[in-house]
């Protein structure tokens, strides 16, 4: 393994691609998640947002107040489509 | 390593088949469980670099222990209880997890891979190394075979909805039915015990039992193993729930889903345990604190002759000092490193290192509701402003314990009461 500091486990985001990203000039948590990815994993970003919502507010200067969480799309955690496939139509 | 006494009664032994290795366990152990407790570290590989994964919450939430589960892929296996013969591999590798020869793409990016700025001079070198890529990433294969019956739907009313049994919601869920007797409160948990941060502390799941018992005769319905996966604002106009906030909470059960409309939501959905940053903060063995708790009063697991404690200040001071007593009254020596110790490296041989710090609400389906979320880093992330009437930006959508910003086990209990007296005096 080399040296890393993965930020976002499940999608193998590490500190200095956020860095990279913050650099590019992005520096809102749904362009950051478009960029690197991060969140986007089996556990949606529970175990990231925080630390990576600390970071861009390091990396970019904001105020806690200014950043926003990014949009929470279903489902939470890993789901068999089988459940979605047996919603009853109308 | 199983040479603790584990907090309830063992299962009967059984054989799970890992990689047609046959490892014993007990019935009901979750399969990461008794992995890690006959030595498996590793569980797989990760999607991009291949670095190793192996369990770090071992509550559900950080998609770290995924296996394919009897042919299902990416399986949190935390969440598996172990049968006769259940049978589990590691995904993402070849040949296998532990020699994973597309490791290789983590050395020959030790900067990391910028995948923005990787395209070549040709348009035919980029469709080729789009197809690699395509078929080197991602996580897991198809499943073996289709569902062999497609899962019952059935719609649902009551009047008070709390989700997560944990200290909040146990009493929550609890003061509700005995303010309001005779009204259907339901309380839905994932776990397959109550207890939520309970269960990584000693005696938690005595202390889980005895309050979930008292919430039971005062009248709530308890839904364990019940994932709430999902809220749904815009559906369910055909239900007819008088007062309620508009929409639908999917929640999967072992019988199926059920879109769950209710007068009221509470949320006590608690906090995930968060990882810190340092130089391979990710390999299989770090672990969180909360998880180390789990592994040895939970489940009986001694995982390491010695813990060593990666903090960075922040964490529980009432939870680290009952872990500390727990892991010494059991034996367990137990170091503590700072995080900016960790920066130069953590000599970590035959240990386990445990991640301390502060978790981050859970508060993903408040977010769905449309409720107002701040970010307060001190607090642990982005959690929903409520006042003292516990209620949320949303009308009828009330939050209470680790979800609004971390409180620990024993303020959590108390304001759910308070939470439960508030919410059952606007109905």
């Amino acid at each position: 393994m080399s040296k890393k500091i993965i930020l976002c486990r499940c999608e193998d985001v590490t500190a200095e691609d956020v860095e990279r990203a913050a650099r590019t000039g992005f520096s809102d948590l749904e362009e950051i998640k478009r960029y690197t990815g991060f969140g986007t994993g089996p556990c949606q970003g529970k175990e990231c947002l925080r630390g990576i919502a600390a970071a861009v507010a390091r990396l970019t200067g904001k105020s806690e107040s200014e950043i926003r969480p990014f949009t929470s799309r279903p489902p939470l955690v890993p789901t068999e489509i089988k459940f979605f496939a047996g919603t009853p139509r109308r | 390593m199983r040479n603790l006494p584990a907090a309830l009664e063992r299962g009967r032994p059984v054989t799970i088949d890992f990689e047609g290795q046959s490892i014993a366990t007990f019935e009901g152990e979750p399969v990461a469980v008794a992995l890690f407790a006959t030595g498996t570290r590793v569980l797989g590989r990760s999607p991009k670099y291949h670095r190793p994964r192996g369990l770090f919450c071992l509550d559900g939430h950080c998609g770290s222990c995924l296996l394919r589960v009897d042919g299902r892929p990416n399986v949190r296996s935390c969440m598996v209880p172990a049968r006769e013969g259940l049978r589990c591999e590691r995904q993402n590798a070849f040949p296998d997890a532990e020699l994973d020869l597309l490791q290789a793409a983590d050395w020959l990016f030790p900067k990391g891979m910028d995948h923005h700025r990787l395209m070549t001079g040709s348009r035919l070198g980029n469709e080729l190394f789009v197809k690699l890529v395509r078929q080197m990433g991602g996580s897991g294969t198809l499943p073996d075979r289709p569902p062999s019956e497609t899962p019952v739907v059935r719609n649902e009313s009551v009047d008070v909805c709390v989700v997560g049994a944990g200290p909040a919601g146990l009493a929550a869920a609890t003061a509700v039915a005995e303010a309001r007797p005779g009204m259907r409160v339901v309380l839905i948990d994932e776990q397959d015990h109550t207890g939520g941060s309970l269960l990584a502390e000693p005696g938690g799941v005595e202390l889980a039992s005895a309050r979930a018992a008292a919430a039971v005769r005062a009248g709530v319905r308890l839904w364990s193993c019940a994932t709430a996966i999902a809220f749904y604002p815009e559906d369910g106009q055909d239900s007819v729930v008088a007062d309620g906030p508009p929409g639908l909470l999917a929640v999967v059960t072992a019988q199926g889903l059920v879109r769950l409309a209710a007068r009221r939501f509470l949320y006590a959905t608690g906090s995930y345990d968060q990882n810190l940053p340092f130089p391979d903060n990710d390999r299989p063995g770090i672990i969180s604190a909360r998880a180390c708790g789990r592994l040895v009063f939970r489940w009986g697991i001694r995982p390491a002759p010695r813990v060593i404690v990666v903090g960075d200040g922040t964490a529980d001071t009432a939870f680290l000092a009952r872990l500390y007593a727990g892991l010494d009254e059991r034996g367990i020596a137990v170091q503590t490193v700072t995080l900016d110790q960790a920066q130069s490296g953590v000599g970590a041989r035959g240990a386990v290192i445990a991640v301390a710090t502060r978790p981050a609400p859970a508060s993903e389906l408040l977010r769905q509701h449309g409720a107002e979320l701040r970010l307060d880093v001190a607090k642990g992330g982005f959690a929903p402003p409520v006042g003292p009437t516990f209620e949320s930006t949303v009308a009828g959508v009330f939050a209470v314990g680790d979800v609004t910003g971390f409180r620990g086990t024993e303020i959590a209990y108390s304001d759910g009461r308070l939470a439960g007296v508030a919410l059952a005096a606007t109905l």
